[in-house]
């Protein structure tokens, strides 16, 4: 069989931690203790001791980073199934009259596709325009706020621009019609620093994976008095909230690194200088090159480029040659390229949306690494404006 | 694969772009390529959305998703780079609504060339540039030979029955030189044989029959689910005798016709009929006996050369894809050439394509009209 390792030592350089990051070395030094983890936390004998034990206090350790109380902890396969959860649960069991949904037109599929097939079984979705700087239109959540809202659903940051938006201000616009307020804040643990509690939403989810966990693993948070119906029933677990066996190698992964989230603000200033240095070193280097939303309040990892005059897909397989790991806007699960609907939605011209680069830096990026990043893009973005152009005069010249 | 893979250039044979299908030949063409010291990045086109399509749809044929699973696994197992080529929104524009088009205008069309001519031999060359690459290499049965004075030209593959440069022929022939067909020289059980010695996933694979995005469901159902119903009633017409005219019955739309078709005319009599002739202008499908589906003369439009043809000379030229090359004197008209077929050929179809041959060289050729 073949080998499966790619992590370390393969002198490639990873700028897609929105996608997903690599693993904390943390989990990598004790990895071994990990698989020996064995025994269904459900079970009665002495076996089930240890998996219980993980499940409690890894749900405490999140209930202290959250401000809450570990009984609004579930624990899933990440934020695609919580998301999908959270919307299919507000929409089965609200009252009647409430109907009605106000969606971010920059969510994640996971959100939006969701809204899409409750809109197929009778509700209303309003999607929330956001503009090109990445600014939500908080006019438009104001004028279809009502009484019969029954969720807003907006993104505490965006995946593919890294622009945040103010979900507090939401939350109270949401609750001040009774609405219930949900909140994707799968792109902020190990990102910023977040005071949970002030965001004063009723639904929040997260995806481990996204901060040096393992993929697979995830949990929902979900104030105590909100409503709650589960997706998959089963065996009780979970309060009856979520069936299925715990995945408790993921979760014990998730106890190791939520330890390391205590204190971010160091890997926060770090990520937010290499990432403004490499968008200074770009505009220095490189003409005809944007910043989507550069001056709205941003995650401090992510930058969203476009390149003009050059086919993002090219670009992203020709950096990938030379060892560099970025992407052209959201992960797609079939590795087939499309434009992306996020950039579409924020008003970019589908030209724009296809010369799109997303870079974002992790924890373990370097100085050294944005530099020899930024040369490779200045060279290949040169050769390839080159190439179009010898294309263009060939095509004129000799037809 | 990465930093090290690239540095290594230097070493190799040059860099190459393959196109893979997902399918056996394409699989044993990178494979070959690899062993022969080439640096080779694997690439599929994706041209079709599959994501909301049953998953047995498409299995065994070209270019489904899970082709696309078979293409990576190939890539992974000779251990090249391999990327998906988003080419839906090209493939729709250049294949797909001129294939629906011309079923609509009575013809036979012939996807292949368009795919070919727009993607394969278009798309994937200015890929070949942007990405550095010295060579574009498919898994067609062709070959590349050089002449006397080392020009670089296409032939016939050695296996008759695979051959496929009849779908080759509007290949710019500024590019032949760049181009590879790694499996040219090799016979389709050859070929398996080395996909099995290699363990590739495909080597079992059945070969894919008919056209890539139609599936198992027909073309006529293909058509009826990408043109609307009103669109489709304007199609129908009456069935008649040729050359009488008299009337046989009426029928569902001209693009459910092919010329040469004897089955399935959807009316029954007592001789043996064949639709000798589709007239799109009043919908009429004409039927009649066997002898009058050949013609001596066929006129060719819209023709691409990669070798120019000399006025009045005789060629070997193929009027379909499974036709035995016939030979035929080309004289040049103002729209194209008029051929001359020295035996009368039967059931010949506009939309499809007469590729012209010298000795085993592909010469070019142009679309079949009988306007």
């Amino acid at each position: 069989m073949q080998k499966f390792s790619n992590s370390s030592a393969n002198g490639r350089v990873y700028l897609d931690n929105n996608a997903t990051t690599p693993h904390s070395p943390a989990l990598m030094s004790r990895w071994h203790e990990l698989i020996d983890i064995f025994g269904n936390p459900s079970s009665i004998h002495q076996d089930s001791r240890l998996p219980k034990t993980i499940l409690r206090e890894t749900k405490q350790k999140i209930a202290e980073l959250l401000g809450c109380s570990p009984l609004e902890i579930i624990f899933n396969s990440g934020a695609s199934e919580a998301n999908s959860s959270v919307l299919k649960a507000v929409f089965y069991s609200a009252d009647k009259l409430r109907n009605e949904y106000l969606i971010s037109q920059v969510e994640h599929p996971s959100v939006i596709k969701t809204a899409m097939y409750l809109q197929s079984q009778g509700a209303i979705i309003h999607y929330i325009p956001v503009s090109r700087n990445g600014e939500i239109d908080i006019d438009f959540i104001k004028e279809k706020l009502s009484a019969k809202t029954a969720l807003v659903s907006v993104m505490y940051a965006n995946n593919e621009t890294g622009t945040i938006f103010p979900v507090n201000e939401i939350s109270q616009l949401a609750h001040s019609v009774g609405a219930l307020m949900h909140s994707d804040c799968v792109q902020t643990l190990g990102k910023l620093i977040l005071n949970f509690q002030e965001l004063n939403v009723d639904y929040a989810t997260f995806s481990a994976h996204k901060f040096y966990a393992l993929s697979g693993t995830g949990f929902c948070y979900v104030r105590k008095s909100a409503k709650w119906i589960p997706l998959i029933h089963g065996g009780g677990q979970e309060r009856s909230r979520r069936g299925g066996t715990e995945n408790i190698i993921g979760i014990a992964a998730l106890n190791i690194v939520l330890e390391q989230l205590r204190n971010t603000e160091v890997k926060v200033n770090e990520m937010k200088r290499l990432r403004d240095l490499l968008e200074n070193l770009i505009s220095q280097n490189i003409s005809d090159i944007q910043v989507i939303a550069q001056k709205a309040k941003r995650l401090c990892n992510t930058s969203s480029l476009i390149v003009g005059e050059i086919d993002g897909e090219t670009l992203l397989m020709t950096l990938d040659l030379q060892g560099f790991s970025v992407s052209t806007g959201a992960a797609c699960s079939s590795g087939n390229p499309e434009p992306s609907p996020v950039l579409l939605a924020m008003g970019l011209t589908r030209a724009e949306a296809q010369s799109s680069l997303r870079v974002s830096l992790g924890w373990e990026t370097t100085e050294i690494q944005v530099r020899q990043f930024v040369q490779a893009l200045t060279e290949t973005v040169h050769k390839l404006r080159e190439i179009n152009l010898s294309e263009k005069k060939s095509v004129y010249g000799h037809r | 694969m990465g930093i090290d893979k690239i540095n290594s250039a230097e070493k190799s044979k040059g860099r190459v772009l393959v196109a893979m299908s997902g399918g056996v030949d394409s699989s044993v063409a990178a494979a070959l390529l690899v062993d022969q010291g080439y640096e080779v990045i694997g690439a599929t086109m994706q041209v079709w959305d599959y994501s909301e399509c049953d998953i047995t749809e498409g299995h065994g044929t070209c270019c489904s998703s899970i082709d696309v699973d078979d293409a990576r696994s190939v890539a992974d197992k000779i251990n090249i780079p391999f990327y998906v080529l988003n080419c839906e929104a090209k493939f729709k524009a250049s294949v797909i609504d001129p294939f629906v088009n011309a079923y609509l205008a009575g013809e036979t069309p012939l996807p292949c060339v368009n795919c070919n001519t727009y993607l394969k031999f278009d798309h994937l060359i200015k890929k070949m540039n942007e990405l550095e690459c010295d060579f574009l290499a498919t898994g067609h049965y062709a070959q590349v030979v050089h002449d006397d004075k080392g020009l670089a030209q296409i032939q016939t593959s050695i296996d008759n029955w695979k051959d496929q440069t009849y779908f080759l022929f509007t290949i710019d022939p500024h590019i032949v030189s760049r181009l590879l067909f790694p499996i040219g020289h090799l016979k389709k059980p050859e070929v398996r044989r080395i996909a099995e010695e290699k363990g590739l996933v495909v080597a079992k694979k059945k070969d894919s029959t008919g056209i890539c995005f139609v599936g198992n469901k027909g073309y006529d159902q293909f058509i009826k689910e990408q043109v609307s119903q009103k669109i489709l009633d304007l199609k129908k017409g009456k069935i008649k005798r040729y050359p009488g005219g008299e009337i046989m019955s009426d029928h569902e739309g001209i693009h459910l016709y092919t010329i040469g078709q004897s089955k399935g005319l959807g009316m029954t009599y007592h001789e043996k009929l064949f639709v000798l002739k589709i007239d799109a202008e009043d919908n009429t499908v004409w039927v009649g006996e066997e002898k009058d589906l050949y013609v001596a003369e066929v006129d060719v439009i819209e023709t691409r050369w990669l070798s120019e043809v000399t006025d009045g000379a005789e060629y070997d030229v193929k009027i379909r894809y499974q036709h035995k090359a016939s030979r035929a004197i080309a004289t040049k008209t103002s729209r194209g050439i008029k051929l001359k077929f020295a035996e009368p050929q039967r059931a010949v179809a506009p939309g499809q394509a007469a590729v012209f041959y010298q000795n085993q060289k592909l010469m070019g050729g142009g679309w079949i009209t009988l306007k």
